[in-house]
């Protein structure tokens, strides 16, 4: 046994207690409050997606022609495919609104101030890759909506003032949608984009692991209560239990409302209602209310400014009175938000 | 939460979730087992009618298998569901221990789908058994059949028939499609029918003494007339006052949405020489399409919606019947929703309907106005919802133009005129009230009810050779070659009776009729409309080599 320690101690130098010292960082107390511990949710989903779209790969075909057959293939026919399938899809459902409440969250604990403004910046970051990664996943099934998602996600970027026609024809491979807009968008969803998310996910982790998590203290916390706890086992039991929940849900979402196919893509047909999933309700709404270049640079403008926010917010409290700015835009921002999408999804056209 | 809590709900959620698995497992086995065959689609067997699954599968194994493989199987509908009848119904007997009738009505159906058994009872459909007091009922009852039964003239040999049924044309004809009224047989030799029963509001009958003459076997089943059923027309007779029969289009036992999608499902009556609208679909673009994309018409799908579930053609019930994106997946059991000319009388008529889903034919524009209440161009709206889904609206407006011009050309050119001129004869008493015992009436008849209604229906959906060839065509030689010279033969014969003044009106009606511009042509020729049109025809294509 010794002579295996020692083999394994020569070629990975970490002692036992070295490796414990490293897992067992302090985690601040209030991460016993569940809703605290929710920022490893959108991480989890992430992994399941991970393992699901490996096993969809295997038989997804990206190409106009195929496409839609091999996910038919993968729904009907594949042993398992339709739970896969299934699971895929609720985990995407599931993820964007986790990594939008894990947001919500920091937004309104102020977790993003100093000294944690580039996290917040990272986080935005994660955010929109999350979405765009939503975005290229349901156009790869070349449904009607998969097809016409893309064109008119495709038309409203060209709208963009200066790199509009670029951002278009970087998107569809062309002036339009053509033969090889599928493969660029599977490259984007299948690599692209997971890539960048698990680096970003790393440094985002790594930044929290340097900096340490916020810490809160709620008033019903008597004095003696300790500042942290273990991580190991104590919080990796919490994980654990939320990610079991989490697989549960999806295995129930997935069994009882499987996921279906519309009808296949016909670049001649334009449907009369076309809606995107329901993450994009909120900005399809706004492109008509205000339409064309104005909604695409205000999109750009709201963006920018959550991006900034940390600086804007320390600009604020730092020279005018209203310290808690935040609070009141962040409440506005999800009211309109909120209302947007309902709107969206109750409107027939 | 103490560590050894966390523990226990660790373990007890990582149990659900390997349940969850397990569950999935089993739903992938069924399924796999299920596409092999190895194994019927899960069904749910309600325990009323267990005992008259396992029996009837040993007796009629084909319908426990129909209903089997039917959406009721695998909700739980069963047949008690349909056959279950109150004590009291007509029909109704004891049946191994549970009350059943034979026969399940629209009232029946009604139970589960109300709404569509509502607005079918007031469609066309509905009053399909209307029929049996029509012209086409007494040409199979009296010139086809007779009414009544007499005896064979000589034996056929092998068999012994003892009377000859002089409805058996409309029995296993007419009404097969239009609907039969059920009869039972009477311990007096007669029937007894809906007429004798007086069903209330729910059904039940209110004549006694009629249900005490319903004679019954052994076993005390009520003996259903054999000239009545099996039937499933459309327009049946129920003994329980409903209209209709639901098997006419959704196919027992199996209640198929599937077949009932299909064209062939409406081609059991919508065919042959007087209203072929199956062998028109199929000369239509859209019935090419249709057997061409047939695979992509998604006729499995729970929800089948135009533009929606499927896109590559239309059917009978895409059009009349089912749902679209434009009109909010609705569907209608009541196909004269959309249908905004009446083609099947002599002279077509707009599809104004009243209160009672009845075709306004009063002529006074204000009257009208008052009684319609679904008027012609709502009609069409409705259907234009349809024909949007594929075409523009200019499209479909001239299309409209081109069919409302085909219409009103056999109205005004041919049928409001051969109806002039058999009204004048039969004013005029040259010609009997007796429909179908004068060479004219047949003339005229073959005129409107085949040759007239081939020309509108052709129109209607887009079959050029059946609007012309099978249809105008045959409409004008009709009129041309025997109905004008028959009347003419009919006057001459009744001015040389000396019935001077019968024949010199009816002349009047047909002189008025030939010296109209339309019909101008037949008597002071056309050689310069000829003429005319081979010079165009030089100027556009050139001279011909000879």
């Amino acid at each position: 046994m010794n002579a295996v320690s020692r083999w394994i101690g020569e070629r990975l130098p970490v002692s036992g207690r070295q490796f414990k010292e490293l897992t067992n960082e302090p985690v601040p107390y209030h991460l016993k409050r569940w809703w605290f511990a929710l920022g490893g949710t959108p991480a989890y989903l992430f992994i399941v997606q991970i393992f699901t779209g490996i096993l969809l790969a295997f038989y997804y075909e990206a190409a106009p022609a195929t496409a839609y057959r091999s996910v038919e293939l993968i729904t009907n026919e594949v042993a398992f495919g339709w739970f896969i399938r299934s699971v895929h899809k609720w985990a995407a459902t599931l993820m964007i609104a986790a990594v939008i409440l894990h947001q919500i969250r920091v937004f309104f604990t102020g977790a993003y101030r100093r000294p944690r403004e580039i996290n917040w910046f990272i986080g935005m970051c994660l955010l929109m890759c999350t979405l765009l990664t939503g975005f290229t996943g349901y156009s790869l099934v070349f449904e009607q909506l998969s097809f016409w998602g893309a064109t008119v996600g495709a038309n409203i970027a060209d709208t963009t003032p200066l790199i509009g026609p670029f951002l278009k024809n970087m998107m569809l491979a062309g002036s339009s949608y053509n033969e090889a807009t599928l493969s660029r968008f599977f490259i984007l969803h299948a690599a692209v984009l997971p890539v960048t998310i698990v680096m970003l996910i790393a440094v985002h982790i790594t930044v929290i692991r340097l900096q340490g998590v916020t810490e809160f203290r709620f008033k019903d916390e008597e004095g003696g209560t300790p500042k942290t706890f273990n991580f190991f086992p104590d919080h990796l039991y919490t994980e654990l239990i939320i990610g079991l929940i989490l697989m549960i849900l999806l295995s129930a979402l997935a069994t009882i409302f499987p996921a279906t196919m519309g009808p296949q893509a016909n670049p001649l047909q334009t449907p009369e209602v076309i809606k995107p999933e329901w993450f994009f309700y909120v900005a399809f709404r706004w492109l008509k209310l205000f339409g064309g270049t104005f909604a695409i640079l205000s999109m750009g403008f709201i963006i920018f400014t959550m991006f900034t926010w940390p600086f804007i917010d320390n600009w604020l409290r730092k020279h005018t009175k209203f310290q808690e700015a935040s609070v009141w835009v962040g409440v506005v921002g999800a009211l309109t938000v909120i209302s947007l999408t309902v709107w969206e999804a109750v409107a027939r056209h | 939460m103490t560590l050894e809590t966390k523990r226990v709900i660790i373990a007890a959620l990582g149990g659900l979730f390997l349940l969850s698995l397990v569950f999935v497992q089993r739903m992938e086995t069924a399924r796999k087992a299920e596409e092999a065959g190895l194994r019927a689609p899960t069904i749910a067997v309600p325990s009323d009618s267990r005992e008259c699954v396992d029996c009837h599968a040993e007796e009629n194994p084909g319908i426990v298998a129909h209903w089997t493989g039917s959406t009721h199987a695998e909700r739980g509908v069963g047949c008690y569901s349909c056959h279950e009848a109150d004590r009291e119904d007509a029909d109704s007997y004891l049946h191994h221990g549970v009350q059943i009738a034979t026969v399940v009505t629209p009232r029946d159906c009604a139970n589960c789908h109300d709404a569509e058994a509502d607005e079918f009872a007031q469609s066309h459909h509905a009053a399909g058994g209307n029929i049996l007091a029509s012209l086409d009922n007494f040409l199979a009852e009296t010139v086809e059949g007779v009414r009544l039964e007499f005896n064979p003239h000589s034996p056929t040999p092998g068999r012994a028939f003892q009377a000859v049924n002089g409805f058996a044309s409309a029995n296993s004809g007419c009404q097969q499609c239009h609907g039969a009224k059920v009869a039972l047989n009477a311990t007096d030799g007669g029937v007894v029918t809906v007429d004798d029963l007086q069903p209330d509001e729910d059904g039940i009958p209110t004549n006694l003494d009629a249900v005490g003459r319903i004679a019954r076997d052994e076993n005390g089943r009520p003996l259903i007339n054999s000239r009545t059923w099996p039937n499933t027309g459309i327009g049946r007779l129920n003994l329980d006052g409903s209209k209709g029969s639901c098997t006419a289009c959704h196919s027992r036992h199996d209640f198929s949405p599937r077949r009932a999608r299909q064209p062939e499902n409406c081609g059991k009556c919508h065919l042959g020489p007087d209203h072929p609208q199956k062998e028109i679909y199929e000369e239509s673009k859209h019935g090419i399409a249709y057997r061409d994309l047939k695979d992509d018409m998604n006729l499995d799908a729970e929800r089948w919606v135009l533009g929606e579930s499927y896109s590559a053609a239309p059917t009978c019930a895409t059009c009349h019947m089912s749902g679209n994106i434009r009109n909010g997946g609705r569907i209608t059991h009541d196909p004269g929703e959309r249908i905004s000319w009446t083609n099947r009388p002599a002279v077509s008529l707009a599809m104004d309907t009243d209160i009672n889903h009845g075709i306004v034919t009063d002529t006074d524009n204000e009257t009208r106005r008052e009684l319609t209440h679904d008027s012609w161009s709502q009609k069409r709206d409705r259907m234009k919802e349809v024909c949007s889904n594929c075409h523009t609206d200019a499209y479909v407006n001239s299309f409209y133009k081109q069919y409302d011009d085909l219409v009103v050309l056999y109205n005004e050119k041919f049928a409001k005129p051969g109806l002039q001129i058999m009204n004048a004869l039969l004013a005029n008493d040259l010609r009997t009230a007796t429909e179908f015992d004068e060479e004219i009436e047949w003339s005229w008849f073959y005129l409107w009810h085949h040759e007239g209604r081939r020309a509108r229906h052709g129109a209607s959906m887009m079959a050029p050779d059946y609007t012309h060839w099978h249809g105008m065509y045959e409409v004008a030689e009709r009129f041309y070659m025997e109905l004008i010279p028959q009347a003419r033969e009919i006057a001459q014969h009744a001015a040389a009776t000396g019935r001077r003044s019968a024949a010199d009106a009816v002349n009047a009606v047909i002189d008025d009729v030939l010296a109209r511009p339309e019909h101008i042509w037949f008597e002071e020729g056309a050689e310069g409309q000829a003429e005319a049109i081979r010079r165009e025809m030089e100027r556009r294509y050139g001279v011909p080599n000879r």
